[in-house]
């Protein structure tokens, strides 16, 4: 029998029982849906992580307060010491440690004329940190070790805040207000993107000593440095933890309390959290497919049984088995396939609803698209071919007489 | 010879019990009978047309189609048998409901592998020697009775078969309408068909000229009409009970 009849009769059996297809191809709508948004998910959020790696810099070392990435019980972290810049000056004389930049941070609203921002990323810091942190002046110049000393109130800001604060007009030589206190503004950042959605250039740097003096003292301090030349990150991350342990008395059954951030951190906790979101999929897709799969095949069964004395004329008329199997697996394989088209679509229009609504810019992938198809097609074959085997086998005269 | 039974059995086993459908008959047809079977109810009719339609096998004895040896064959050489050689018309019609008339029509070629150019102009052709080419395009439900099985036939007729077998082909029609479809079939044994019917009635049976007679899976009698229109045939041709 020609793959065109049997492929237009099985669309005209499938298209007489629309609500019990539909229901079919629940299971698989879900499974190939889920498949195509969450492999659009992790695609948009590696993108955004390639960002931010590619702006913290590969042989940073950042001791802070709190880790990058927090996991679990977050009064542990609120009960911590302070780090304070005699840490920072401490971690600065170890010979494995090479540059050095305490750096601390709040927000707050800036204004220039009548244009104002609010709740900017104000971060008090050391000339080091262009270096560390990988930061770039457009025009202008870095905060200096003279800024510093002479706690002056300078500020290099980030690209956005020049865009929006001054327009068109030339920022440097300005004099602009960070909460309330006036700032002369000295150079402009290069622009650095965005992170979760967050613009990495609504932002400005000053001296760390006018930041203590304008904005208070009391907050933990972080500190971001490099190993010293010729010196590996692990023995520079070791030289810091014995060091901070002792100065913060940890004892020698306690963990840490503190954090030593690397880009490395980043990435494991990266791979950690596509892992887990790789695993739950892997786990969705498979069971919605199951669950589909066996919902095909118990819809095929039905329609089997139902058609018993078609399948009998049929045979009576001269198919052969293999015309009656082929007919019923086209019927089971197009309704997983169509169920896996809608499923890709809705899973597509997800990707593309969450990178308008949310900074994630999901993006459906090839890849994703051809396995769900891939797994639609797969699961019809496989739920379907039991029930098209019973179809062929049938024996005419039994299904000719059957009531 | 077209059609050669020796000693066929058919034993149906339902549980312990065996039901003897056919006791061992013996039967040979030739091309371009018009054959009537007769016979209560249970004597095995049905399953002699089974049989003969390359339906069902036979437990023992031999069947010889064309002088192929039908009780060896399998499932699939079977269904190619039936695809180029049998045209079955039912008591019940048969017809594919979600299917048009041509469709219906149409399928036994699409099983036989007929190209598709060529279908139509077939189909077209049996649906005219039927007439019914102004109800092609109607499905089953929107045809009165007589016209299902002016369509059934024409389903049977489709791959120019070499035996048309009716099951109690007028079983589910009024007199007048049965009588219609008889008149189809005369035409079809008058353009050299071979046709093999069962039925209860005598007066359908009459349209034929040679009627078998069934008892407990047996022939009881194998006579040949004289009477009827029918047009002259080869006698002596080898027949045993
Ligand atoms: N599949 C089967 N299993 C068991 N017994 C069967 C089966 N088919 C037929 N029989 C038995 O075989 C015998 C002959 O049946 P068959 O259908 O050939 O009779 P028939 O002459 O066609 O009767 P009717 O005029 O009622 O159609 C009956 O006794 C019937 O019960
Ligand atoms: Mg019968």
């Amino acid at each position: 029998m020609e793959f065109r009849e049997t492929f237009l009769s099985a669309l005209r059996t499938l298209g007489s029982h629309k609500m019990r297809s539909a229901l079919t191809m629940l299971g698989i709508i879900i499974g190939a849906g889920s498949l195509v948004a969450v492999m659009s998910l992790i695609a948009g959020l590696n993108q955004s992580v390639t960002a931010q790696f590619q702006s913290v810099g590969t042989d940073i070392i950042s001791v802070s307060h709190f880790p990058w990435v927090q996991m679990g019980d977050s009064d542990e972290y609120r009960n911590r010491k302070s780090i304070t810049i005699h840490d920072s000056d401490a971690i600065a004389s170890l010979p494995s440690i090479g540059l050095v930049a305490p750096n601390i941070h709040t927000r707050r609203g800036l204004s220039y004329g009548g244009e104002s921002m609010r709740r900017v990323r104000v971060s008090g810091t050391t000339p080091e940190y262009e270096t560390i942190d990988n930061y770039s002046v457009e025009s202008g110049r870095f905060i200096t070790q003279f800024d510093v000393e002479r706690r002056r109130q300078v500020v290099v800001i980030g690209s956005d805040v020049s865009e929006k604060l001054f327009g068109l007009r030339d920022p440097i030589a300005k004099e602009m207000r960070i909460g309330g206190k006036i700032f002369l503004v000295i150079g402009i950042l290069e622009e650095k993107g965005d992170i979760f959605g967050e613009s990495l250039d609504e932002h400005v740097i000053i001296p760390f000593t006018a930041f203590k003096k304008a904005f208070g003292s009391r907050r933990s301090v972080v500190v971001d440095c490099q190993p010293a030349d010729g010196v590996t990150m692990t023995r520079a991350i070791d030289d810091i933890r014995a060091l901070m342990r002792i100065r913060r008395q940890v004892p020698r059954d306690k963990p840490d309390d503190f954090a030593i951030n690397t880009q490395e951190d980043l990435t494991a906790s990266y791979k950690q959290l596509t892992g887990v979101l790789y695993f739950a999929m892997t786990g969705i897709v498979a069971l919605a497919l199951l669950v589909g799969g066996i919902g095909v095949m118990n819809v095929m069964l039905v329609s089997v049984a139902e058609r018993t004395r078609e399948i009998g004329v049929r045979k009576a008329i001269g198919a052969r088995r293999r015309d009656v199997t082929f007919q019923f697996l086209i019927e089971s394989v197009i309704l997983t396939v169509l169920g896996g088209a809608l499923g890709i679509g809705g899973g597509a229009g997800i990707g593309v609803l969450v990178r308008v609504a949310t900074p994630l810019p999901a993006a459906t992938t090839p890849g994703s698209v051809g396995l769900a198809v891939a797994f639609s097609l797969i699961t019809g074959i496989v739920f379907g071919v039991y029930p098209a085997l019973r179809a062929g086998r049938l024996n005419p005269i039994q299904a000719l007489s059957y009531e | 010879m077209l059609i050669q039974l020796e000693g066929v059995t058919k034993i149906y086993e339902v549980g312990t019990e065996k039901v003897n459908a056919l006791g061992g008959v013996s039967l040979s047809i030739e091309k371009n009978e018009y054959l009537a079977i007769m016979g209560p109810s249970g004597s095995g009719k049905s399953t002699l047309m089974n049989v003969i339609g390359c339906l069902d096998t036979p437990t023992s004895g031999s069947y010889r189609l064309k002088d192929q040896e039908v009780g060896d064959l399998d499932d699939d050489e079977l269904a190619e048998i039936r695809s180029a050689e049998i045209g079955f018309v039912f008591q019940t019609f048969n017809l594919l409901p979600r299917m048009t008339a041509f469709q219906n029509v149409e399928l036994p070629l699409i099983y036989s592998k007929a190209h598709r150019r060529t279908r139509a102009e077939r189909v077209w052709s049996v649906m005219d020697a039927v007439g019914l080419r102004e109800r092609a395009l109607h499905r089953p439900n929107e045809l009165s009775g007589g016209q299902r099985q002016r369509v059934a036939i024409a389903r049977a007729l489709i791959n120019n078969p070499s035996i048309i077998l009716a099951d109690e082909p007028t079983g589910n029609l009024d007199s007048g309408t049965g009588e219609e479809i008889m008149q189809v079939f005369e035409g079809l044994h008058r353009a050299g068909n071979t046709i093999i019917l069962v039925t209860h009635e005598e007066y359908i049976a009459e349209h034929a000229n040679r009627i078998i007679r069934l008892h407990d899976g047996l022939i009881s009698s194998d006579e040949r009409a004289a009477r009827g229109a029918s047009p002259t045939r080869p006698v002596g041709s080898a027949e045993r009970t």
